[in-house]
């Protein structure tokens, strides 16, 4: 037992000088945004998808914003895929059709598999062009973006992209409030940090793009995935092609409202995360590929991320075990499951990482909200531990995973 | 006290502990002091041009003035609503006379000009330029911007601290230091030892201040890849292309990459460490290096260059057309005289042209 819990510190102590080492990279070290810079050039072809189930509170949003983005009209097709709604969004998506002759293409799908993997699988029938953008319903892409989303594929390493993705319904309550600090972390620091120092960003899923080639020489959308955005992150990467992000392709997004929709959405996260740690976790760390060393260590450290919610759990249930059964002097190792804890797990980012994002996004009040995110630890640790226990569950029943869309907030548009 | 005391005011003290640092965040959670979202760039994609076109919006309320002084060639001075000097010129392409300044040569109004404009050399201008037509700066001036609706032209050893603009044609003579964007609708001209940042223009040529040699004419003849979807070669440690080969696909090494002299590329090239191309080679895609990029004599690229430490273009060198413009980017730029570049040039520490070896 004592061992177990040796072990469980052991990888706690890893991901807070992850941690660490991130935070103090993102706040003096050397700051990578090579296709920043990349504003005159033969554009090429794109096709921006625009994932949508049951979307009529925001989908028209997104493509008023994508009609007016800067980039060359006859280069750009947009393709809403209308995911077996059942509210107005064909109805909507059909009206901007016909106001944007030429520029927009639906996919409407009326039946087949559930899940946004599987709508982006069956509309790739639809996309001929060698980069793809993804973009989920409730997200309002800036003038800029697809321009600067665009431009890391003249890199030909390049096979993903991911943006930055910065809540706009922040102000509404404190679990918007808290989940606004958790994006800064998560983006500004974390992410931006794996960039500089060559590990494996995330692609995000939305705000994203994908090389159309490197798709299809990695089997194209695995519509058994929950997060098809972390799975299609791993297989780029086994694969030879990097995925890059760009922390200055910002896009507004909208943040769940309620915690009972929080609570789903980092439980579907979870799940699909662990997914995807079962899938390659091993093969990334020991197996024959073109990843590298560090990208090896890292890509199998952020496949774990959700894991060491339970790990966590599991390691403060030993801790007290030992304790009471009087095992040895253990001051020291609970000291540091102690402070340790926190820098494990939540969602990709550690209390110090936040307050270095807020003040890198040059935040004056609300970092004076972080003992608030306690609160959303408590929520995180335990929702992510009981995703997990039923994930396994479920593998032991043979029932198979259900893909939840997160519920909108926004006021539907006139 | 008694024991059951000790353990009220402990548990008061617990949680006078545990409130206090809750409190600016109860403070902040009531107040909402800082609850906008994060400000994203929504409508102006960062145009180079955008405080040109700025400037020009400001001056909106200067036009009647403008327009009089134009036709009567008289010289007025006023405040802007916001309350800042301008003087405007209705000859300004004659002698003007500078208003006196608490620091020796320093002008701190804003310059506007009807017609074309001259200024005198060692000055100090630290408020916005305006010329309706050319404009002409003297030696070893300093401004803070300037824009013009035909052409500039800055004076050997002149800077810009912040921006110019100039629809026709913008030239730098010798050793001008341009800090901020510079931009033209036509054509840039830079002098040796001028020194850039960020550049935009239709046609960005590099000249030697000894010799009249202007760059070869533009190349038209590349291939259309935009819409080709091309196979990639990935290859482990370092590699060397020999010369004259023909390479068709995107290669991507993950060492040093050496492409020999005329060899030709039908694709993009991206390598983890120094790419150096020798001679006459041609790129029809981009050219990435996570380290340095050293182009050779004669050289055509068609795509994005982009180096994340430092580049170095040697004389006679093409990159993109007037049809297809590109960006060149890298914290360190050496372009030698003799370079020619359609579209972005943007050196986020340091941009030279240097004398050709």
């Amino acid at each position: 037992m004592i061992y177990v819990l040796y072990f469980i510190v052991s990888l706690i102590c890893i991901y807070t000088i992850r941690h660490y080492w991130f935070t103090l990279n993102r706040l003096f070290g050397f700051q990578r945004h090579p296709y920043i810079d990349i504003d005159t050039a033969d554009w090429p072809y794109v096709t921006i998808l625009v994932a949508a189930h049951n979307e009529e509170k925001v989908v028209a949003n997104i493509l008023s914003a994508l009609m007016t983005v800067k980039y060359p009209q006859e280069k750009m097709l947009v393709i809403p895929v209308n995911d077996r709604s059942t509210d107005r969004t064909r109805e909507i998506i059909d009206e901007f059709v016909e106001r944007f002759p030429g520029r927009i293409r639906p996919f409407h799908r009326t039946g087949g598999k559930g899940g946004k993997a599987a709508a982006l699988k069956d509309a790739m029938e639809l996309v001929q062009t060698e980069v793809i953008l993804i973009f989920d319903a409730d997200y309002i892409p800036g003038a800029g973006l697809i321009k600067q989303l665009v431009a890391p594929f003249f890199d030909p390493e390049v096979g993903g992209v991911m943006g930055r993705v910065v809540p706009m319904n922040c102000g509404t309550n404190l679990l918007t409030r808290l989940l606004d600090l958790e994006r800064s972390g998560g983006y500004q620091v974390d992410q931006q940090a794996r960039m500089n120092l060559r590990l494996v960003p995330q692609h995000g899923g939305t705000v994203a793009g994908v090389r159309l080639s490197a798709l299809h020489e990695i089997g194209g959308w695995d519509d058994s995935t929950l997060t098809e955005d972390t799975d299609l992150t791993y297989r780029l990467l086994l694969n030879g092609w990097k995925t890059v992000y760009q922390n200055r392709s910002e896009c507004y997004e909208e943040v769940p409202e309620t915690w009972p929709v929080r609570i789903k959405q980092i439980k579907r996260w979870a799940k699909g995360h662990n997914q995807a740690m079962v899938s390659y976790a091993i093969h990334l760390l020991f197996g024959k590929h073109r990843a590298t060393l560090r990208e090896r260590i890292d890509g199998t450290l952020l496949l774990g991320v959700y894991i060491m919610a339970p790990v966590t759990v599991v390691g403060w249930i030993l801790a007290l075990t030992v304790f009471y059964q009087g095992i040895a002097p253990l001051h020291g190792i609970i000291a540091v499951l102690a402070v340790t804890a926190y820098a494990a797990i939540g969602n990709l980012a550690a209390f110090f990482e936040i307050a270095a994002a807020v003040r890198l996004d040059g935040s004056r009040s609300r970092v004076s909200l972080l003992p608030f995110l306690l609160l959303g630890f408590t929520v995180s640790i335990v929702s992510v531990t009981w995703a997990a226990v039923t994930q396994v569950k479920d593998a032991l029943t043979g029932a198979e995973f259900h893909w939840d869309k997160t519920e909108r907030f926004r006021k539907v548009a006139s | 006290m008694s024991s059951y005391a000790s353990v009220g005011l402990l548990c008061v003290m617990g949680c006078i502990l545990f409130f206090l640092p809750l409190i600016p965040a109860f403070r902040e959670l009531r107040r909402k002091s800082d609850a906008e979202p994060l400000v994203v760039v929504q409508q102006h994609a960062g145009e180079i041009r955008f405080f040109a076109d700025s400037f020009r919006s400001y001056l909106k309320s200067l036009g009647p003035t403008l327009e009089q002084c134009s036709r009567t060639g008289a010289t007025a001075s006023g405040t802007m609503p916001d309350g800042t000097e301008y003087i405007v010129y209705g000859q300004g392409d004659q002698g003007l006379l500078l208003p006196p300044s608490k620091e020796d040569q320093a002008v701190a109004a804003i310059i506007a000009s009807a017609t074309d404009l001259a200024l005198p050399w060692q000055t100090t201008f630290s408020r916005d330029i305006y010329s309706a037509g050319d404009f002409f700066g003297g030696e070893k001036n300093n401004y803070r911007a300037v824009l013009a609706e035909k052409d500039v032209r800055l004076g050997e050893h002149s800077s810009v601290n912040r921006w110019v603009h100039a629809v026709g044609e913008f030239s730098a003579d010798a050793g001008c230091k341009l800090f901020g964007r510079a931009s033209s609708d036509r054509s840039i001209r830079l002098t040796t030892d001028c020194t850039f940042s960020r550049l935009n223009a239709p046609r960005i040529a590099t000249f030697d201040s000894d010799s009249a040699t202007a760059p070869a004419t533009e190349d038209t003849t590349y291939a259309d890849e935009s819409s080709a979807v091309l196979p990639r070669t990935l290859h482990d440690g370092d590699l060397e292309i020999p010369p004259g080969q023909v390479l068709r696909g995107n290669l991507v090494v993950r060492g040093k990459l050496r492409v020999g002299t005329g060899a030709r590329i039908e694709g993009s090239v991206k390598s983890e460490k120094e790419l150096v191309l020798e001679s006459n080679v041609r790129v029809e895609g981009s050219l990435i290096s996570t380290s340095k990029i050293v182009i050779g004599a004669d050289c055509r690229i068609h795509g994005p260059i982009i180096a994340e430490r430092a580049m170095r273009i040697a004389s006679g060198t093409r990159c993109g057309s007037q049809a297809k413009p590109t960006t060149l980017s890298a914290p360190e730029i050496e372009l030698e005289t003799g370079v020619l570049v359609s579209g972005t040039l943007w050196a986020r520490e340091r941009g030279q042209v240097v004398r050709a070896l």
